[in-house]
């Protein structure tokens, strides 16, 4: 039933090709998750109404719809927009790869929207008066003083939401791309044992969640560097 | 849109998507009846003083809590079969075990809301105010009573906003369980698709039934929340 160690090793380089393209989709959809969200989060926290409205229908939108209904949309949907194989847009995300990370992205941004949101709003007033009585400028004191302390406060959250792309990132092989869920049901169809590879996929999202707290409490250290300092 | 494609009958797929609907809310509502049930015992034994216990039941729902939730759909729908079979076959059994997709499906989300419900009910408990249990000691409650009366009223008062966030997880991660082979509403939705080419209308038909699901969750929320704090509430 359970595979032994050669077998293992001999497979071992599927689950690790899985394991790159998981940590791949990983990192593109953080930077698309956020280049997405901060545009909406300041528009949540504008005084336009129709501003804010279209935040809070953008928030509700992805944050009700499920993840793999996002991800058919944007797949079987796009190429059925009228005129969209003719732009060059659709030469650059016609494949899989885009397309997922794309669908992944606009997921993480409808959380992302409400975390950077509520950080932004919770950087005490007073730091801002005090940076406009020194005469920064609005751009100034959003990028040296807003923006820095609503980094530390998001922090936390930041790192959460960033598991949950981790762990979002599975759907992708609803859309035939392999990660390491893929890899795994891969060696279970070679060999007929689904423990030792779907465990050891779990081993790698374990380490990989590790990582990633580990880095959180790293740039918590960096960027509160009083709360952490020895007792003198 | 082109109604006659959802209209009911058999030239139509409405009929086929509502029982995907059916089959999607079946499951929904038993793996989230399941997994907070689970959740509120696997709190009691983290906060329990046994030892070991806890680190246990922290450990297995961490784990739960960092891998993909169609990991753990896979691993119950074919390692179930294959357990059950390995676990007979000193019994003289030799053959293949056809699991149900529909409990598997079950048990994976009711484990992966589990872990997560554990969570929040554990903070639930940790926040109770000590003096709440001192006084209902104080007047002779036994600690089972003060249990029953006390603290398991005030946990779920305070567990509620996560445990409601809790059901628009696992609502939201349903449509995975269609890697198993069962026809739920997206798995419908794609055939339909599949059948007509009109893939966008089957699947912004889904995506509405989805918020809308999404919605009445919501307005529930903020309702019990109303109710259940209503004590903190001022004035009127």
């Amino acid at each position: 039933m359970l595979m032994d160690a050669s077998t293992l090793i001999a497979y071992l380089p599927v689950l690790l090709a899985g394991a790159v393209t998981t940590l791949e989709l990983t990192l593109f959809t953080l930077v698309g998750g956020f280049v997405i969200a901060l545009p909406v989060a300041l528009a949540r926290n504008a005084q336009g109404s129709v501003t804010r409205w279209f935040a809070h229908g953008f928030v509700f939108f992805f944050r009700g719809a499920p993840l793999l209904v996002i991800l058919y949309l944007v797949y079987y949907g796009l190429p059925q927009l009228p005129g969209i194989k003719e732009t060059p847009i659709w030469f650059l995300i016609a494949r899989p790869m885009p397309i997922a990370i794309l669908a992944l992205s606009l997921n993480s941004a409808g959380f992302l929207t409400e975390i950077i949101a509520g950080a932004l709003r919770n950087v005490p007033a007073g730091e801002v008066e005090a940076a406009r009585a020194f005469g920064l400028s609005r751009l100034q004191t959003f990028t040296r003083i807003i923006a820095p302390h609503a980094a530390r406060l998001a922090l936390r959250s930041y790192g959460n939401e960033a598991v949950f792309v981790l762990k979002g990132t599975a759907v992708v092989n609803f859309i035939t791309i392999t990660d390491l869920v893929g890899a795994a049901n891969q060696v279970y169809f070679n060999t007929f044992d689904p423990f030792t590879p779907l465990l050891v996929a779990g081993v790698f999202y374990l380490i990989i969640v590790f990582v990633m707290l580990r880095l959180v409490k790293w740039a918590e250290r960096r960027l509160n560097p009083w709360a952490f300092a020895a007792p003198s | 849109m082109d109604l006659a494609l959802f209209s009911l009958g058999p030239t139509g797929w409405g009929d086929e998507l509502i029982a995907g609907l059916d089959l999607t809310l079946r499951l929904a509502v038993t793996a989230i009846i399941a997994g907070t049930a689970l959740g509120l015992v696997s709190a009691l034994g983290e906060i329990a003083p046994v030892p070991l216990l806890g680190r246990l039941l922290e450990t297995i729902n961490m784990v739960l809590r960092s891998v993909p939730e169609l990991l753990v759909i896979f691993l119950i729908y074919y390692g179930a079969a294959i357990a059950l079979a390995a676990l007979l076959a000193p019994f003289g059994f030799s053959g293949f075990f056809e699991i149900n997709r529909f409990w598997s499906g079950v048990l994976a989300l009711a484990l992966i809301h589990a872990a997560y419900a554990s969570e929040v009910f554990r903070g639930a408990f940790l926040a109770i105010p000590a003096g709440e249990i001192d006084a209902a000691r104080a007047f002779g409650m036994s600690p089972l009573l003060v249990f029953f009366r006390i603290r398991l009223p005030l946990a779920f008062r305070l567990a509620m906003p996560g445990l409601t966030n809790l059901v628009m997880t696992t609502l939201k991660s349903t449509p995975l369980v269609s890697a198993i082979g069962l026809q739920d509403l997206i798995r419908v939705a794609g055939d339909a698709g599949q059948n007509t080419k009109e893939f966008f209308q089957f699947y912004m038909a889904t995506l509405v039934i989805y918020l809308g699901i999404a919605a009445v969750v919501l307005l529930l929320q903020t309702r019990s929340e109303r109710r259940l704090f209503r004590h903190l509430r001022v004035g009127r």
